[in-house]
């Protein structure tokens, strides 16, 4: 699986993983994320435009990186979810746990109004 | 001649327990519930159902190793879709399988809700000769279309 991670702005890192997020994707998807939550950072956004499918392993990949960003108080988003992934985070009982938005510009444009 | 709707016997298929192959689970799961007219909801949840499964096999009854057995068999009813899951590694304790409270927040622990969530029928059974097999049933509806 391919995953980019981009600063589109200081401090502001963009996360997006290309494919499936399964049982043997999720690590790839957790070793790109997981260094972001460092001191300094202020915003680490999850780009999920390009993922059709996602299961348990992937969501308890963002639930880590939940846990990360409220030990570093850093802003977690999650941006982009198709149908499939929002009905996955539906049943979990998830999606008010975490801050969803429509996409990744946007999650900038509201990043950059706080 | 069978209906559109049921496939006149059992589908096999057999995949390693290495987690590229949980694609090929899915596109299966997919293209058949599909093919029964389960509604585009259902076909979402059993097959996030079904690749829950394996990767509880792979990575509970065979400790995470991708050389072992998973053996999955398809039977496409008139009236429901069932599938079966082998595994020939470690038996799970039948009384420990109950899917984790939701208000806690936390990693893991989330494949088993899914599954019961989405199959009108769960059930664990310990073989001769060890291993587990898992029966999972979705009844279609009155009003499915097809």
């Amino acid at each position: 699986m391919k995953v980019k991670v981009e600063e589109p702005r200081p401090r502001v890192f963009v996360v997006a993983p290309e494919g499936d997020v399964d049982m043997s994707s999720s690590p790839e998807v957790r070793k790109a994320m997981a260094p972001l939550f460092r001191q300094g950072t202020a915003q680490v956004i999850v780009d999920l435009s390009a993922v059709p499918y996602m299961d348990s392993s992937g969501i308890a990949t963002l639930i880590e990186g939940l846990q990360l960003s409220h030990k570093g108080s850093i802003r977690f988003t999650l941006a982009g979810m198709s149908p499939s992934v929002e009905a996955a985070f539906e049943l979990a009982h998830l999606k008010d746990v975490f801050e969803v938005l429509p996409d990744a510009q946007r999650a900038l444009e509201e990043g950059s109004i706080r | 001649m069978t209906s559109r709707n049921q496939i006149s016997g059992p589908i096999l298929m057999e995949i390693p327990s290495d987690p590229s192959a949980l694609f090929l689970v899915r596109c299966l799961m997919e293209s058949l519930s599909q093919r029964l007219c389960f509604p585009e909801e259902d076909v979402a949840r059993m097959t996030l159902a079904l690749d829950e499964a394996c990767t509880n096999v792979i990575r509970h009854a065979y400790g995470e190793r991708a050389d072992q057995r998973i053996v999955l068999r398809f039977l496409a009813l008139d009236d429901r879709l069932e599938v079966q899951v082998r595994d020939f590694g470690v038996s799970p304790d039948l009384n420990a399988l109950a899917p984790r409270d939701l208000g806690e927040i936390r990693p893991g622990g989330l494949g088993l809700h899914f599954i019961r969530g989405a199959m009108d029928e769960v059930q664990y059974e310990i073989p001769e000769g060890g291993g587990c097999l898992l029966r999972l049933v979705k009844f279609r509806r009155m009003g499915d279309a097809g």
